[in-house]
């Protein structure tokens, strides 16, 4: 991974009309980090993502995406760098079968054609869609659509990944894989912004809260000093669960708190 | 009369290998939430289709079986008539329900009304009180194609219930809300069950409805198999046994080895680990 810093907004305004949908928003992700962006219906969440994509530029002030400045340029410019898991996939889908809709993008950046085939497998196995892998993209349910275009925005590990409501519509075991995954690509190092109102995954794989209000940056801290605090930001009932037994120190998630929990098989308590 | 009544249909997508429903019943009757949930590709988005008769009036396929949706088979192209404006069908991707003629959310909520020639007075006070349900009054004048993901799903939410539908039939209608949004789409949906209409909502989010639903009809390989009250169906294996899941906190309790019947909430977790 490049050393470069995966995402700078710098004094950001971007309105669609007279109003500012953003104003004056600064915020940097280094490599690695994982960043839930919260905020009400219409706070501005989804505009900042598209910022970060190059898909809007600002009125004033700077984005830069790994490194480059996103003025003078075109999403596809940030291509071989971002995956973006768009709020209604159905506009990012495009190929005759998933795995051609997965392969897209190391084609264009001129993988080999093995190199291609092993990590299109890889990640279609990751999120349970290789039984999908031939079949169209559209004959696919809506949920089962959204995996499709996540597996799209994994593939190439990006240096910064974006996913607008990746949990979506999602039955849990679909839930449990998507969180595996985007946890592992964190490891690996890759950036991560999410827009979710799934506080349940935010706390389960990302660790930074950043809170849009009215166009500006209200809250950045810690997600689960966050959550629980204020009255639309409700604790998720494992962040809520694990306060209330004062296990607060592990991650509130399946894979981190069933251990803890079974430790005393005799009873099942602590 | 069920509201919606389905009889050992099956229904196939064109070109697909394998059937979406099959030999599928069942019923959702006035005044109570039907709650239907199951693994991805289980059926329940098909089921909503068709009880809507979008499948196959408009998907194209097969369909077999009987199906009366208010009593009558929505499939066929003359009773669509009989039903306009009495059921509504909500899907997953609210930008999809959008009329994309209307300027204003305000006539994005009014237009199904106009077109069924309610009196204009009558359709300015049912949009002003949608409006104002769904939290989005303040959003009256703006351009729908402008709106965030949530707003849209609660214009759509909007524009359905100035119609005040007998039936209500909903797929993951949550999946762009904030916390607010939720809350206030579960008491909507409770409230037109009190109402006396028939809701039927297709959802995985067990954390939300467990409180919500009267009743829980679990999907598996595209028919009902399982079904009850969700206090008991959630607590149980054979939920899990069926592909689907439970809440939150009996997924937890499931884990870390904890037999049935598990603890729902949290109240009932924080009893069970500190006994």
């Amino acid at each position: 991974m490049d050393a470069v810093t995966p995402l700078v907004l710098d004094g950001v305004r971007f309105g669609y009309g007279a109003e500012p949908v953003l104003d004056g928003v600064s915020l940097r992700l280094e490599a690695g980090e994982g960043v839930a962006l919260l905020g009400a219906n219409g706070a501005g969440k989804t505009t900042l993502t598209r910022l970060a994509m190059a898909l809007r530029h600002p009125q004033q002030g700077s984005v830069s995406t790994c490194g480059r400045d996103t003025a003078r340029r075109k999403p596809e410019d940030l291509a071989d760098v971002t995956g973006y898991l768009f709020q209604h996939p159905e506009a990012q889908l495009f190929a005759q079968t998933v795995r051609g809709e997965v392969a897209f993008g190391p084609e264009r950046l001129r993988w080999a054609a093995g190199r291609v085939a092993m990590a299109v497998a890889a990640v279609l196995d990751e999120l349970g869609l290789a039984p999908h892998a031939d079949k169209h993209p559209y004959d696919l349910p809506t949920p089962t659509r959204r995996l499709v275009a996540l597996a799209a925005a994994l593939v190439a590990s990006p240096t910064l990944l974006i996913l607008d409501e990746p949990t979506a519509g999602l039955d849990r075991n679909s839930r449990v894989r998507v969180a595996r995954a985007v946890t592992a690509r964190r490891r690996a190092g890759t950036a991560v912004l999410a827009v979710t109102h799934d506080f349940g995954f935010a706390v389960e794989v990302l660790d930074r809260a950043v809170v849009l209000d009215r166009a500006r940056i209200t809250h950045d801290m810690g997600l689960t000093d966050l959550l629980g605090r204020l009255p639309e930001f409700p604790a998720p009932p494992l962040l809520e669960l694990a306060r209330r037994l004062g296990i607060e120190k592990v991650r509130a998630s399946l894979d981190a708190l069933a251990p803890v929990l079974t430790s005393h098989p005799e009873t099942g308590t602590l | 009369m069920s509201a919606l009544d389905l009889r050992l249909v099956d229904f196939t997508y064109p070109g697909a290998p394998s059937p979406a429903l099959s030999q599928c019943t069942l019923c959702a009757e006035a005044g109570a939430v039907t709650w239907l949930t199951g693994a991805l590709g289980s059926g329940t988005s098909t089921a909503l289709l068709v009880a809507a008769g979008l499948a196959p009036r408009h998907t194209g396929g097969l369909r077999a079986g009987q199906v009366r949706t208010l009593g009558v088979d929505p499939a066929d192209p003359s009773s669509a008539r009989d039903l306009g404006g009495r059921v509504a069908l909500v899907l997953p991707s609210p930008v999809s329900q959008l009329s994309g003629i209307a300027e204003t959310v305000a006539q994005e909520v009014a237009f199904a009304p106009a077109n069924l020639g309610w009196a204009a007075g009558r359709i300015h006070d049912g949009v002003a009180r949608a409006l104002d349900i769904l939290g989005i009054s303040h959003l009256a004048d703006r351009d729908p194609a402008t709106l965030s993901g949530g707003e849209m799903q609660r214009t759509v939410l909007a524009a359905t219930l100035v119609l005040a539908p007998e039936l209500w039939l909903l797929d993951e209608p949550a999946s762009a809300l904030d916390a607010g949004g939720r809350a206030l789409l579960h008491r909507l949906l409770r409230a037109e069950a009190e109402r006396g209409s028939a809701v039927v909502v297709a959802s995985e989010d067990a954390d939300g409805l467990a409180g919500v639903a009267d009743r829980l009809v679990v999907f598996d390989a595209g028919r009902p198999v399982l079904e009850g009250s969700p206090d008991a169906v959630l607590r149980g294996d054979p939920v899990w046994e069926a592909g689907a899941g439970s809440t939150t906190i009996a997924a937890l309790a499931r884990a870390a080895q904890v037999s049935a019947p598990r603890p729902l909430t949290v109240e009932e977790g924080v009893a069970q680990w500190t006994r």
